[in-house]
C-alpha cells in the first residue's frame, strides 16, 4: 500500500488538513527520529532529483551535501542539486509548500509519488528547526534562476513564501536545488546514508553522484551514457481495481464536464488491455448492462463492479509499458562498478503480473573481487530503482536466496557472493507502510527465484571454467617444476643427455596440456 | 642364490628405462607400484605368511596428485643405481640427504616458491620401499644400509668380507647382525634350535649364563620390534639349516605381535615376507596361561591398559592369529586383563627362566603357533 492509499482509506482523517495529518503521523513516512529523518530526507530529495532527470531523458548529475550546523543539538542542513527539468516558478510554492498538490495519480513506475515525500521533509524540517525550505530552480531555457524561501501553514495546508528572488541565467542552467535545515543525527545515520548513495549509484549507473558529508566525500562517475527507456504512462489494469480508484476515475469525467460514457465505454477507455469484446464479455459475466451510464451507478453498484472486476479471470495480462527496468546491460555495469566484482551477470525477466499489476524482476549476481566472503550471500534489494535498506529479513528476496542450495552452483560458503534483486512495478507490494520489504506474493517470488537461478547458472558456468583453467595451470606448474629432476634422473639411469628428456617433457606439456588451453592467458582478471 | 650386483643394476635400470621410453614416445609416463596397505595384504594360509595383494597404483607424471611421488621415485632410483655402479653402500639417511634438493618455481598465483624434493626421511624411506616392491629386490640386496640392531651368539661360524667370525667366541658380547645378512656366508652351524628373545636384557642374561652352550642353541635378539636383517638372519637359519625357531616375548599384545612378525611378516612390509618370514616359528611364551601354570606371584602381575585391550582385540581379528591356541590365549587375556613381563619368571629365582621354563616348554612341546 502506498502512503496515499493509506490516507485515502482513513476516513476519520478526512476532516484534517493533509499537512496536519502528516504532522501528526510523521513516523508513517519514515520521520520517526532524528537518525531516520535525516536518512529519509536525503532519500526523498535524491529520488525526486533522479525522477526529474532520467524520466525526461537527461543524464543525471546529482550533488548531495550534508553539513552539521550544531552537533550538540543535532542540527544539520541537507542540500540536493540536480540538472533536471526544474519547476516552473509559479508552481514552486505549491510544489514545496502544499501537501497533495501535483498532477500525480498517473500510473507509471516512478520512485515515489511525486512531491509527497519532499513535502514531508519540508514539514519535518520546519517542525524541528523552524527554518524554511530554500529552493533554487530553473526550467530548460529559462532566462532566470528563481530562489524561494518557503514555509507551510500547517492548519490551512497553504505555502507561505518568505522571499522570492530571481537572477539571470546566462549559462542556461536548469534543474532544482533544495536546501533543508532539520534536526538530524549524522553520526547515527552516516553508514546508512553512505550505503544508500552507493546502492543508488549501483542502480543508476548512468548518473554522476557526488556526496559530501562531515568526513565523507564520495564521487560516483557514470559508467554509461545509456539511459533506460522511460516508462510510458499506463492505464490501470481491471484486475487491480478498487472502489476508490473507480470513484476517482468517474469523478474525472465530472470534472471534464463531458457526457458520462456508458459502462462499456468507460471500461475500454479507462483500463489497460480492455477492448470492446472483452468489456462486453465481462459485463455479461458480471451481470451489468452494457449501456448503463456511469453517473447512474450507485455506491452499491460500484462495490459490486470492483469486486467482479477483481474476480474475473479472463482479462488479458497487463501491459508492461509503464515499467522501466534497468536492463541486463546497465544492471551488470552498475553492479560491476560499485561492487568491484570479478564476475557479474544480470537477468531481466519478461514482464509478468500479480492482481492486475504488471511487474518485472531483474536480478544480478556478483562474485569475487572486492566482495567480502560471508556465510550468507550478500543481498542488495531494490524496488523501482530505490534501494531497500531496512527489514531485509522479511523480504521475499531474502527468503528465495536462503532457500537456494548454492553448492549446486559450485559456490562454497563462505563465498564472496552478492545477489542484487530489483522489482519494478506500478504497484510494488510492500510489507507494511515502511516500504522497505517486498511481500512474498507468489507471482513475484516465482519470478525472483527463476531470475536468481538463471543468473546462478551463469555463475556456475563461470566458476567451472575458472576451475578448469586453474586445474590446467596447476598441472602445468606441477609438471614443469619437476621436469629438471625427472630429466636428470632419467639421464643418470639411461646414460642419455638430460636435454633429450627435457625436450620430451616440453613436447608432452605442449601436446597433453597446453593444447587444451594456454596457461599464460589464464589470469585472474580484476577490475581496477 | 643372492643376485649379483650386475643383475640388480639391470633390474633397477629396467624400471627407469620403461619411463624413459614412454616419455620419448610422447606418452604420459607412469610407474606402476604394488599398493602397500592392510587392504592389499593377503594372508597366505597355506604358507602361513603375509603377502602383498594384486592391487597396483600408478604414479603418473601428468597427474597433479602423483607427480611428486613419480619424481621422487625416479630420483631415488637414480641414486641407488649410482651407488650400485660405484659399489657404495649408502644408508637410508645418506640417500635422504643425497636426494634432498630445493626446487624453485613460479606458482599458479604468480609467486616464486620453494619446495624440497622430500621433506623428511619418512618420505624418502617410503620411496625406497616403493622401489623394492616395484622391482622385487630388497633394499639389503641393493646395498642400502640401515641401523642394524640384531645380535646373535652361539655355535655358528660366518664369513664376512673374507673374515671368519666364530660367534661362540664373543665373550660377554655378541655378533652384530649386519644390514645385509645375504652377504654373509654361513660356514658352520652346530645347534639344535634358534631361540629369539624379544628383550636385549634377557638376551644378555642368557648369554652371561652361556645358556646357548648348555642348551646347544643359537641365541638371537631383535631388541623389540625386529629389523629386517634380524628377521632375514633367522629366516636363513630356518630355511638353509632346518633349525626350529622359538620366540620368547613379554605376555602382552605387543610381544605377541613381535612373534607374529618373525613368523608371518608385518603389514607394512608384507612384500618382503617371502624372504623374511619363518612360518614355522613357535611361540614358547610368555602366555597369559603361564600366570596360573607357573604361579606367578601377584606383585609381578600388571593390569592391562585400554590400549593393550584394544590391541588384543585387533590381534584376534588378524587371520594369522586364528589358531585355536591363539584365540584361547587372547580371550583369556581380555578376560583377565592382566599382563606380565618375561622378568616375572624371576619370581621363582633368576635361574628359573633358563633352567626350567625354556627347557620345559621346548621338551614338553608347550609352545603355540
Amino acid at each position: 500500500m502506498t502512503i496515499l492509499d493509506e490516507i485515502l482509506s482513513l476516513e476519520e482523517y478526512r476532516g484534517l488538513s493533509p499537512a496536519e495529518f502528516f504532522y501528526r503521523n510523521r513516523e508513517i513516512a519514515g520521520f520517526s527520529n532524528p537518525t531516520r529523518a535525516l536518512y529519509q530526507t536525503v532519500r526523498e530529495l535524491v529520488e525526486n532529483s533522479l525522477d526529474a532527470t532520467e524520466m525526461f531523458n537527461i543524464l543525471p548529475d546529482i550533488y548531495v551535501e550534508i553539513k552539521e550546523l550544531s552537533s550538540t543539538e543535532n542540527i544539520v542542513s541537507v542540500t540536493v542539486r540536480d540538472n533536471g527539468i526544474g519547476v516552473p516558478q509559479d508552481e514552486v510554492p505549491k510544489v514545496f509548500g502544499q501537501v497533495f498538490y501535483g498532477s500525480k495519480y498517473k500510473l507509471r513506475q516512478s520512485r515515489g509519488i511525486f512531491g509527497l515525500g519532499v513535502k514531508m521533509a519540508v514539514l519535518y524540517a520546519q517542525m524541528t528547526t523552524g527554518k524554511p525550505c530554500e529552493v533554487r530552480t530553473a526550467v530548460p531555457k529559462s532566462e532566470y534562476i528563481y530562489s524561494f524561501k518557503i514555509l507551510i501553514d500547517i492548519s490551512k495546508n497553504k505555502p507561505i513564501v518568505l522571499s522570492k528572488r530571481r537572477e539571470p541565467n546566462p549559462n542556461k542552467w536548469h534543474g532544482t536545488e533544495v536546501k533543508l535545515t532539520l534536526e538530524g543525527n549524522w553520526s547515527g545515520s552516516r553508514s546508512r546514508i553512505v550505503e544508500y548513495i552507493r546502492r543508488t549509484a549501483l542502480i543508476a549507473p548512468y548518473a554522476n553522484i557526488t556526496f559530501k558529508g562531515p568526513g565523507v566525500d564520495l564521487r560516483f562517475k557514470r559508467v554509461t551514457t545509456k539511459l533506460p527507456e522511460p516508462p510510458e504512462i499506463g492505464k490501470p489494469h481491471p484486475k487491480g481495481v478498487d472502489i476508490e480508484l473507480l470513484k476517482k476515475l468517474i469523478s474525472g469525467y465530472k470534472q471534464m464536464k463531458s457526457d458520462p460514457p456508458t459502462l462499456q465505454e468507460f471500461l475500454v477507455e479507462c483500463f489497460d488491455s480492455v477492448g470492446e469484446i472483452t468489456a462486453k464479455r465481462f459485463l455479461d459475466w458480471a451481470g451489468f448492462k452494457h449501456d448503463i451510464r456511469i453517473d447512474q451507478l450507485k455506491i452499491r453498484d460500484l462495490e459490486k463492479l470492483a469486486r467482479r472486476m477483481k474476480e474475473y479471470d479472463e482479462w488479458r495480462r497487463p501491459k508492461a509499458t509503464p515499467l522501466s527496468p534497468l536492463g541486463e546491460d546497465l544492471l551488470k555495469k552498475g553492479v560491476k562498478e560499485i561492487l568491484k566484482a570479478e564476475f557479474a551477470t544480470a537477468v531481466t525477466r519478461k514482464p509478468s503480473s500479480y492482481s492486475g499489476h504488471p511487474f518485472i524482476v531483474e536480478v544480478a549476481i556478483a562474485w569475487g573481487g572486492e566482495i567480502k566472503p560471508s556465510d550468507k550471500p550478500l543481498l542488495l534489494r531494490f524496488a523501482n530503482k530505490i534501494p531497500l535498506l531496512y527489514d531485509e529479513g522479511v523480504d521475499v528476496s531474502r527468503k528465495v536466496v536462503d532457500h537456494i542450495d548454492w553448492s549446486q552452483y559450485k559456490v562454497k560458503m563462505p563465498a564472496p557472493l552478492a545477489i542484487i534483486t530489483h522489482v519494478c512495478s506500478t504497484k510494488v507490494p510492500f510489507k507494511g507502510v515502511g516500504k522497505e520489504a517486498i511481500a512474498d506474493v507468489p507471482e513475484i517470488e516465482r519470478e525472483v527465484e527463476n531470475a536468481i537461478k538463471e543468473a546462478a547458472r551463469r555463475l556456475r558456468r563461470y566458476l567451472s571454467k575458472k576451475e578448469r583453467e586453474l586445474e590446467i595451470k596447476m598441472k602445468y606448474v606441477t609438471i614443469t617444476k619437476y621436469a629438471d629432476e625427472v630429466a636428470r634422473a632419467l639421464a643418470i639411469i639411461t646414460g642419455k643427455d638430460k636435454k633429450v628428456y627435457l625436450r620430451a617433457i616440453n613436447r608432452l606439456v605442449e601436446s597433453k596440456i597446453l593444447k587444451k588451453k594456454v596457461p599464460s592467458r589464464v589470469t585472474v582478471r580484476r577490475r581496477k | 642364490m643372492p643376485l649379483s650386483d650386475k643383475e640388480i643394476i639391470a633390474r633397477l635400470e629396467k624400471l627407469g628405462k620403461l619411463v624413459a621410453t614412454q616419455l620419448l614416445k610422447g606418452n604420459p609416463p607412469y610407474i606402476e607400484i604394488p599398493v602397500r596397505s592392510l587392504k592389499n595384504t593377503i594372508w597366505d594360509d597355506k604358507r602361513k605368511i603375509l603377502r602383498l595383494g594384486p592391487a597396483k597404483a600408478r604414479r603418473e607424471y601428468l597427474d597433479v596428485k602423483s607427480a611428486k611421488r613419480f619424481m621422487q621415485t625416479l630420483l631415488m632410483l637414480s641414486l641407488i643405481i649410482m651407488a650400485r655402479r660405484e659399489g657404495d653402500y649408502p644408508t637410508i639417511r645418506d640417500l635422504y640427504y643425497m636426494g634432498k634438493h630445493t626446487i624453485t618455481y613460479v606458482d599458479v598465483d604468480g609467486r616464486r616458491k620453494k619446495e624440497e624434493t622430500w621433506d623428511d626421511q619418512r618420505e624418502s624411506n617410503s620411496v625406497i620401499e616403493d622401489i623394492e616392491v616395484a622391482t622385487g629386490i630388497l633394499r639389503e640386496e641393493m646395498g642400502i644400509m640401515h641401523d642394524a640392531k640384531g645380535k646373535i651368539v652361539g655355535n655358528i661360524v660366518v664369513r664376512s668380507k673374507g673374515y671368519l667370525i666364530d660367534c661362540s667366541k664373543m665373550g660377554s658380547g655378541a655378533y652384530a647382525i649386519p644390514p645385509n645378512p645375504d652377504r654373509l656366508e654361513i660356514v658352520k652351524v652346530e645347534a639344535d634350535y634358534v631361540l629369539v628373545v624379544e628383550k636385549d636384557a634377557i638376551f644378555e642374561r642368557l648369554n652371561e649364563e652361556e645358556f646357548w652352550k648348555r642348551e646347544n642353541c643359537l641365541l638371537v635378539t631383535g631388541k623389540g620390534q625386529p629389523d629386517r636383517s634380524t628377521r632375514r638372519m633367522v629366516r636363513r637359519l630356518w630355511e638353509e639349516f632346518g633349525l626350529p625357531v622359538y620366540v620368547l616375548t613379554d605376555a602382552d599384545p605387543y610381544g605377541w605381535y613381535i612373534y607374529s612378525v618373525f613368523r608371518s611378516g608385518s603389514i607394512s612390509l608384507s612384500y618382503e615376507s617371502e624372504k623374511l618370514a619363518c612360518p614355522e616359528a613357535r611361540f614358547i611364551g610368555v602366555t597369559t596361561t603361564d600366570i596360573d601354570r607357573y604361579k606367578i606371584p601377584r606383585n609381578y602381575i600388571i593390569a592391562a591398559t585400554d590400549r593393550d585391550l584394544k590391541r588384543a582385540t585387533e590381534l584376534m581379528k588378524y587371520p594369522w592369529f586364528q589358531s585355536d591356541s591363539w584365540q584361547k590365549e587372547l580371550k583369556l587375556f581380555l578376560k583377565r586383563k592382566e599382563k606380565i613381563e618375561i622378568e616375572a619368571l624371576s619370581g621363582h629365582g633368576f635361574k628359573f627362566l633358563s633352567h626350567t621354563y625354556i627347557p620345559e616348554k621346548i621338551e614338553k612341546k608347550l609352545w603355540i603357533v
